[in-house]
């Protein structure tokens, strides 16, 4: 199992790191946050650590933490528009119960 | 929810839990918060901060609090209480005999009790209001309800007064954080708000309380030194002694109650216009017509309180003294408590330290700000950008030995928390119970101490005389607040233990109380019970996972596989409403995380000791 | 690692078990591990973390109070090598060390009587000086020539000092009231 990217989401990331000039990748993250625990991330990657697990997609470097890899095996990251935002969206198979403000979930 | 891409090193916002922090005044109480990083104290809707601690009762058992209190102090003193701070924790007999409050005291050993016409009302249930309004000011304005509390105390509040005053959070239906002494709560604010650092004196002079503190600052550290005080010494004890000079110029010797709360809040009000001015007018009309017209010089006061202002410096010296200090060592002296305005108070504190006294803060609003700066760091809103604040025991714990003395087992100004064991042994063949009486304070014999509690040990092994070996180990909490278990060595027997306290309430009293209020309320108990189990479960599990997130490689894959379950478990049934079902699911939670939890403090101990050490290969 | 299992206070502080102590070094180190352990750490945590940073925090300010005090860290440092000082039982004493007691007792009746503060502040700090020369010889005794049984004797000389050091606080303390 792996953290991936749909074409279209990593198309995006390609762009995001061309404007920024820098970077060797995307690191996908779970942080503590939200009102029901667990939040994603999303940080560019200037160096990796030596303990994070990497992955490739349509040519782009996912960066994930081991600690952080127990709640994303298997996560989807894609790239939709709703309404008037667009962003990067997870398609997570681990989760459970999301909270009312989305920004964070339990698995 | 969409995500964008963010810059590495950016911590994600964390949910705000909201706390408060309440300084629960002899004359008035504040409840104050933290809102984007800032301290700020609440208003009623009248833009008031200050809420006078009065309370009133009505015959159909509602109450009055604050302002609408004061209103029927004068038409209906029997039922209107000011001043009952003085009350908590303590027994008629330590009343002075000069103590005429318009009072009915309910004929009860212990703690004192009112009759009232709402029935008989213990101080503790009085505190209560006055927290349950400082709760509903805090929840309008703050829009949700409150995580938790910090409420101060005086720091030379004994066990008891400390115990009362948790207890009346609890009828609140607060959850208290922490007790915080009151010039450490004014040390943080102060501390923070100056980024001050070495030796500080904060001495505090309430309504009805003194205190002062020796704090050592450094680095994000508040270290108390020393503290000492007087419980039962404030800016009340002035207005008396004015409303006693009051009366020997005017030739009155006993007026009614009414007369004397007219005559008292003159006293006040002269006190009061005495910081701003030279000498103050005084017309106090009475119920017979007449009135009482006198003018009141700076002088004379100066005068009618001279012994007063002296009493507070003993407790500064024996401070100093208990810290190893002298008064070269303090680098400034913080006045807190609205009694501090008075230019007799500043001279003296002046005079004594050799220094002018800082004043940069509100003397009223200091010690609520420092409440709710610490109480959101308590909350854990600030992550590891915190302090550490230790503070001490203000008057020693003894037990009752032979003859009536007292042997001490826990010196004041201990830094807490701690611990003591003491092995006692049975002086009769088969015996299987004993008791310890603890009484607080410096005295040698017991009868000048304070009486704590008595704990009855039962379930001792029977053994010969003086074979069994009771180790019984005296625990105060960062409260302040004392517990006490007991093993027999030999059999590693745990000893049951009945706690009869002197002055405070057992559980059986808080529980019926916490009912009592709710007959002549429209809540449930059942809903505050599964309200509080609730809170309770949902603090757990984000507890649990802030800690699987940082430190899940210490578990093994079945061991976290027990937590999660439980987890599951818990957040299953605290969806239902079953208070039991919830409580009985946390437990099982907090049971499967015990070794979890103890391996993760050895690891951050071991984290925090590397750093050090590779700070001062640094060095 | 639990609190019980703590034995050895030098090694919960990491530092080496001597007499002569960097008391800088432990008030930070202290500091560093109440940060991490203090109960005001865990309000906001489950109630087990709350039990558990309370029994860390008695047991670091214990160790702490016991390091810090010289005739606390000689006791433990004679308890790690096996050697009861039995104050309790133990009050063989050299006779001119038992004849400057009744000395120090009898100017110490004396300044009550009179209620002299003065008097009591010069007997407390002439008292002062004797413990820090006896305190010297102790870490001789202790970290040199590893002489227990005689660093135990001087330990047991030393109690009887503070307890006089106690009762001259006493009396300060009652004539100021």
């Amino acid at each position: 199992m792996a953290v991936t990217l749909t074409e279209k989401a990593a198309r995006q990331v390609q762009k995001h790191l061309a404007a920024r000039g820098a970077g060797v990748g995307l690191r996908v993250a779970v942080k503590t946050s939200g009102c029901s625990g667990l939040a994603y991330a999303l940080e560019f990657v200037d160096e990796p650590a030596p303990e994070d697990r990497t992955f490739e997609s349509f040519g782009v470097t996912l960066v994930v933490d081991p600690k952080s890899l127990v709640y994303l095996e298997g996560t989807e990251l894609d790239y939709v528009r709703e309404g008037l935002n667009e962003g990067f969206k997870f398609n997570n198979p681990n989760v459970k119960a999301q909270c009312g403000c989305g920004e964070s979930f339990n698995v | 929810m969409l995500l964008q891409i963010s810059e590495p090193g950016i911590k994600p916002l964390k949910p705000r839990r909201i706390a408060v922090g309440i300084d629960l005044g002899t004359t008035h109480s504040l409840v104050a918060t933290v809102d984007d990083q800032r301290p700020k104290v609440l208003e009623d809707g009248q833009g008031r901060v200050l809420l006078p601690s009065v309370v009133h009762y009505r015959a159909d058992h509602t109450v009055d609090v604050g302002y609408e209190a004061i209103a029927w102090q004068n038409d209906d003193p029997e039922n209107t209480f000011v001043s009952v701070k003085r009350y908590m924790g303590r027994g008629r007999d330590d009343l002075p005999e000069t103590h005429n409050a318009p009072y009915r005291f309910a004929d009860v050993p212990g703690m004192v009790q009112f009759e009232t016409r709402a029935g008989t009302v213990s101080p503790v249930q009085i505190s209560a209001e006055i927290l349950k309004a400082l709760r509903e000011r805090a929840i309008r304005a703050l829009g949700d309800d409150i995580a938790g509390a910090v409420i101060t105390v005086p720091a030379y509040f004994d066990d008891a007064q400390r115990q009362a005053t948790k207890d009346a959070a609890k009828l609140a239906g607060l959850e208290v954080f922490r007790l915080l002494n009151e010039p450490t709560a004014a040390a943080v604010a102060y501390g923070l708000d100056q980024a001050a650092e070495g030796v500080y004196a904060v001495y505090d002079l309430g309504g009805g309380t003194f205190d002062i503190s020796i704090l050592k600052l450094t680095r994000g550290v508040f270290e108390v030194l020393a503290t000492n005080g007087d419980p039962a010494l404030g800016g009340d004890d002035f207005d008396r002694a004015v409303y006693d000079w009051m009366l020997r110029e005017a030739g009155i010797s006993a007026p009614n109650a009414g007369d004397a709360r007219r005559l008292l809040s003159a006293a006040r009000e002269a006190k009061e216009r005495l910081s701003e001015q030279d000498s103050a007018p005084i017309i106090a009309p009475l119920s017979d017509g007449a009135a009482v017209r006198c003018t009141l010089s700076r002088e004379t006061f100066d005068t009618l309180t001279s012994d007063l202002v002296k009493r507070t410096i003993t407790p500064v010296r024996k401070a100093l003294r208990d810290a190893g200090l002298s008064i070269e060592d303090i680098k400034g002296v913080v006045l807190v408590g609205g009694a501090t305005r008075m230019p007799c108070i500043r001279k003296a504190v002046a005079d004594f330290f050799q220094q002018p006294p800082r004043v940069d803060l509100d003397p009223d609003k200091v010690v609520a700000i420092g409440a709710a700066l610490q109480a959101n760091a308590l909350a854990g809103n600030r992550g590891d950008d915190d302090w550490l604040l230790l503070d001490v025991i203000p008057l020693s714990l003894g037990i009752e030995t032979m003859g009536g003395l007292t042997e001490k087992i826990i010196p004041r100004n201990s830094t807490l928390p701690l611990a003591r064991a003491q092995d006692f042994t049975t002086w009769k063949d088969g015996q299987t119970a004993m008791s310890i009486h603890v009484v607080q304070g410096e005295r040698e014999l017991v009868s000048e101490c304070r009486s704590l509690a008595r704990f009855e040990l039962r379930g001792i092994p029977p053994m010969v005389a003086g074979a069994a070996r009771v180790r019984v180990t005296f625990q105060v909490d960062a409260d302040g607040l004392l517990s006490v278990s007991a093993a027999e060595q030999t059999s590693g027997v745990e000893a049951k233990i009945e706690v009869k306290p002197s002055y405070g309430l057992n559980d059986a009293d808080i529980t019926r109380m916490i009912e009592d209020s709710y007959k002549h309320a429209r809540h449930d108990i059942e809903a505050r019970r599964l309200r509080e189990q609730k809170v309770e479960a949902l603090r757990l599990i984000e507890a649990t996972e802030a800690a699987l997130a940082e430190d899940s490689e210490l578990l093994s894959a079945d061991e976290l596989v027990v937590i999660h379950e439980n987890m599951r478990i818990l957040k299953e049934t605290s969806d239902g409403n079953d208070w039991e079902a919830i409580k009985k699911a946390a437990d099982a939670l907090n049971e499967a995380s015990t070794e979890f939890a103890s391996r993760r403090m050895n690891h951050s101990i071991r984290k925090a000791l590397a750093g050090q050490k590779l700070e001062e290969l640094d060095a | 690692m639990t609190p019980e299992a703590t034995r050895n206070y030098f090694e919960l502080f990491q530092l080496p078990p001597s007499f002569q102590l960097d008391l800088d070094r432990l008030d930070r180190r202290y500091r560093e591990i109440q940060a991490r352990v203090h109960p005001d750490k865990a309000a906001h945590l489950s109630d087990t973390e709350k039990r558990l940073f309370l029994q860390w925090a008695t047991l670091a300010n214990e160790a702490y109070n016991t390091l810090k005090r010289p005739l606390d860290r000689a006791r433990y440092l004679l308890r790690i090598h096996g050697v009861d000082t039995r104050e309790e039982d133990n009050t063989a004493m050299p006779p001119e060390f038992l004849l400057e007691q009744i000395e120090w007792r009898e100017e110490l009746q004396a300044a009550v009587a009179l209620k002299s503060l003065t008097a009591l502040d010069g007997l407390a700090a002439r008292l002062r000086k004797e413990m820090n020369s006896l305190l010297g010889s102790l870490a001789t005794l202790l970290d040199v020539e590893r002489r227990h049984p005689a660093a135990a004797d001087v330990v047991r000389q030393l109690a009887f000092l503070e307890k006089l050091g106690r009762d001259i606080d006493q009396a300060q303390t009652e004539l100021e009231e």
